[in-house]
């Protein structure tokens, strides 16, 4: 019985080795191709072309990184304009319709005096832990206001951090630029066009009023404009203890561990949350107050390479791009 | 004559070699498997229901989550169940696209699934990694034109969403160079190796009228000797422009199904090199401009669009009540049917010859389960 609509031609039987007596001749020849393989992955030079079967192809993940294409996709970001602070979104709910999972939540800024809607969002709201990565809302947005990030080292073990809050979603125009040269380009003119018909509508501080901005005359105060029915902004939520420093500790990993944390306490800004409890002895209970200002600022273009990186991986993870981008003939 | 008990085993749910969370109730007499009963559901979610519930467009990146090595064939599929439905026309160049991603993809599944499958036989990694290695090298170029290595969500309606250009075809080319080498040395490690003899050959025997029965389609279906190939049954894309064979086994059994895996990696590189050739230039565009893809709507009927996976025949059934999502959404998973001939597959064998078996089977389970 044989399915008589493919032609003989086409079909052909594959050839089974049905030899009863064998003598370890076949696993000698595939430990023989073993060997070779070892031998070159030893004594042979680490390459990345993808013609190349042998060799080495690992990659040291922290202090190597491949470069990731620019239409890489990991969560979406909200883009803002360097000179004015102005943000891009116009809250006109295009991505929040289309987004298969239902993460966004937009809620539009009103103008206080009139109580008209504003082209600007008041609060911009992302679910990140079910975020699914579709780039949906990038290829959607009239505005560009909304883009794919490349940062992937997102894990956390706060769970309610997750969910991203205006001041956390924005990035300055430069950032994206340096993550996606090519794709911004091919948008930028309309984008900015868009943009500055939106600001002549936006009275006030309104559409310029979020987060800690890097340059430009952007409010740095929030100024939670109130609308009703509006969640407030997800600031100011304690982001519980941190993990207790144990008691069978030896004395030098405990000053060690106080002073790591009282250099991070310094780095966010909040100096004094985790200054105090220094002196004092274990258990120490951290309790950090996740301000706009302490986790928002983004950090421009070089964010994309991870901001605690030491100046020579830096140096050299820049060198291995700039090879890269050569070898693509960019 | 000592009296023997016959002795009731689960596999899985949490167990390596079950490729996800799948049970398998087992009943032995001895070492020998007399029966087999298959318990999943572990990982619904929901999928066609909530098909039902998105639009067509929303729904695309849920099709990337059935059988996530593919997710480029399950956009394809899918895509083409909504132009079926809607009558949407896709230009000559998506449709090589779709094409060379389909066969990137068959070549990545066919080398990681036989790797999983030789890492169950106790050829623990060295296959395996040699799979993981082209997969790997493939993967990057899914990202150049995707966004992403695994979730792609590359296929619209009436196209692709990005072009591909001058740098993935020139990647793409260097790629196949290597592909060749990767093949011969699999080949060499395996094809011939005694320990591979031993388990493979006459295990898990699944007779032509048995599996025909079952509606078993793919590799699994080939290795018992039918000849049966959507991309020749009914060629859709562009597949009836390229020369390339159906390899089938004769006897149906776990090294058939191996083998016709290795030779359909091989007729997948022929499709690839004659898809970069037949190439046409961007003029007529990607992507069918005047298709609606946010608010797309498909006037009333059904459609069912089929495509030949790396594992069988993944159908995508739509009904379509007039509005902007689908009334009735089914999904044909070739996981799911294969499965279904597990047990009878392994009735008689040795109880480590199980897991084998179901390495040769080809498995995901989030196509099995959805």
């Amino acid at each position: 019985m044989t399915l008589s609509h493919l032609a003989t031609e086409d079909v052909f039987v594959v050839e089974r080795n049905d030899a009863d007596f064998r003598a370890g001749q076949g696993m000698t020849k595939g430990l023989g191709i073993v060997f070779r393989k070892f031998r070159k992955a030893l004594f042979g030079k680490p390459n990345s072309d993808r013609a190349d079967t042998e060799g080495q192809f690992n990659v040291q993940y922290p202090e190597e990184r491949l470069v990731l294409p620019e239409a890489y996709r990991n969560m979406p970001i909200l883009l803002y304009d360097d000179a004015t602070g102005h943000e891009l979104c116009t809250s006109c709910f295009q991505c929040e319709r289309i987004c298969p999972p239902q993460v966004i939540h937009i809620t539009q800024a009103k103008d206080p005096a009139t109580g008209k809607p504003v082209p600007a969002a008041a609060n911009f709201v992302l679910e990140y832990d079910t975020c699914m990565s579709c780039g949906y809302c990038a290829e959607v947005c009239p505005f560009d206001a909304i883009k794919m990030d490349h940062d992937f080292e997102l894990s956390t073990g706060n769970h309610p951090e997750l969910d991203v809050n205006y001041d956390r979603l924005l990035r300055p125009i430069s950032y994206y630029e340096a993550i996606a040269p090519t794709m911004w380009s091919d948008v930028k003119e309309q984008a900015m066009k868009k943009l500055q018909n939106n600001i002549k509508r936006r009275p006030g501080a309104i559409g310029r009023d979020h987060g800690q901005k890097v340059k430009g005359g952007a409010a740095v105060a929030v100024a939670a404009t109130p609308v009703a029915g509006a969640a407030p902004a997800a600031a100011a939520k304690p982001r519980g203890p941190v993990a207790a420093i144990g008691k069978n500790m030896p004395e030098e990993k405990v000053a060690k561990l106080i002073s790591i944390r009282a250099a991070n306490a310094a780095k966010r800004g909040g100096g004094d949350a985790g200054a105090a409890p220094v002196a004092e002895a274990a258990p120490i209970v951290e309790t950090v107050v996740d301000t706009p200002a302490a986790s928002a600022a983004p950090s421009g273009p070089v964010a994309a390479i991870g901001q605690n990186m030491s100046e020579d991986k830096r140096a050299k993870l820049e060198a291995i791009r700039a090879a890269k981008r050569a070898q693509r003939g960019e | 004559m000592l009296k023997t008990e016959e002795l009731q085993i689960n596999i899985g749910p949490q167990h390596p070699s079950t490729h996800g969370v799948f049970r398998m109730l087992v009943t032995v007499d001895g070492e020998t498997l007399v029966d087999l009963k298959p318990v999943f559901g572990y990982l619904h979610r929901n999928h066609e229901q909530l098909g039902e519930v998105n639009t067509y467009l929303q729904n695309m990146p849920f099709t990337d989550r059935l059988d996530y090595f593919n997710s480029m064939v399950n956009n394809h599929a899918y895509a083409r169940a909504v132009e079926t439905l809607a009558g949407v026309e896709v230009p000559e160049r998506a449709q090589y696209i779709r094409v060379i991603m389909d066969e990137l993809s068959r070549i990545l599944n066919h080398a990681t699934a036989m790797g999983f499958m030789l890492g169950d036989m106790g050829a623990w990694q060295t296959a395996l990694l040699w799979g993981m290695r082209e997969r790997e090298k493939i993967l990057d170029m899914f990202e150049y034109v995707s966004g992403a290595r695994m979730m792609c969500n590359y296929c619209r309606f009436g196209g692709v969403v990005r072009d591909i250009d001058d740098w993935f075809i020139t990647e793409l080319k260097k790629l196949m160079q290597g592909l060749p080498h990767y093949f011969d040395d699999f080949e060499g490690l395996l094809l011939n190796s005694e320990i591979l003899l031993a388990r493979a050959r006459n295990i898990g025997v699944l007779p032509k009228e048995l599996a025909l029965a079952y509606s078993v389609t793919g590799p699994v279906l080939r290795g018992s000797g039918v000849a049966y190939d959507i991309r020749k049954a009914e060629p859709y894309a562009v597949y009836d422009r390229f020369k390339f064979k159906v390899p089938v086994g004769t006897v149906g059994d776990v090294y058939d199904r191996f083998l016709v895996r290795i030779a359909e990696m091989r007729e997948s590189y022929k499709i690839l090199e004659q898809a970069i050739e037949q190439l046409p230039d961007a003029t007529g565009g990607f992507i069918n401009p005047k298709v609606k893809q946010q608010s797309l709507k498909a006037p009333a009927g059904e459609a069912y669009a089929r495509v030949e996976s790396p594992k069988g025949e993944l159908g995508f059934y739509l009904v379509s009540d007039g509005s902007g999502s689908a009334y009735r959404y089914k999904v044909r998973a070739p996981s799911f049917i294969n499965l279904s001939s597990l047990a009878d597959m392994c009735k008689g064998y040795s109880i480590a010859d199980v897991v084998v078996i179901l390495g040769s089977i080809d498995i995901v389970m989030g196509e099995v389960d959805r």
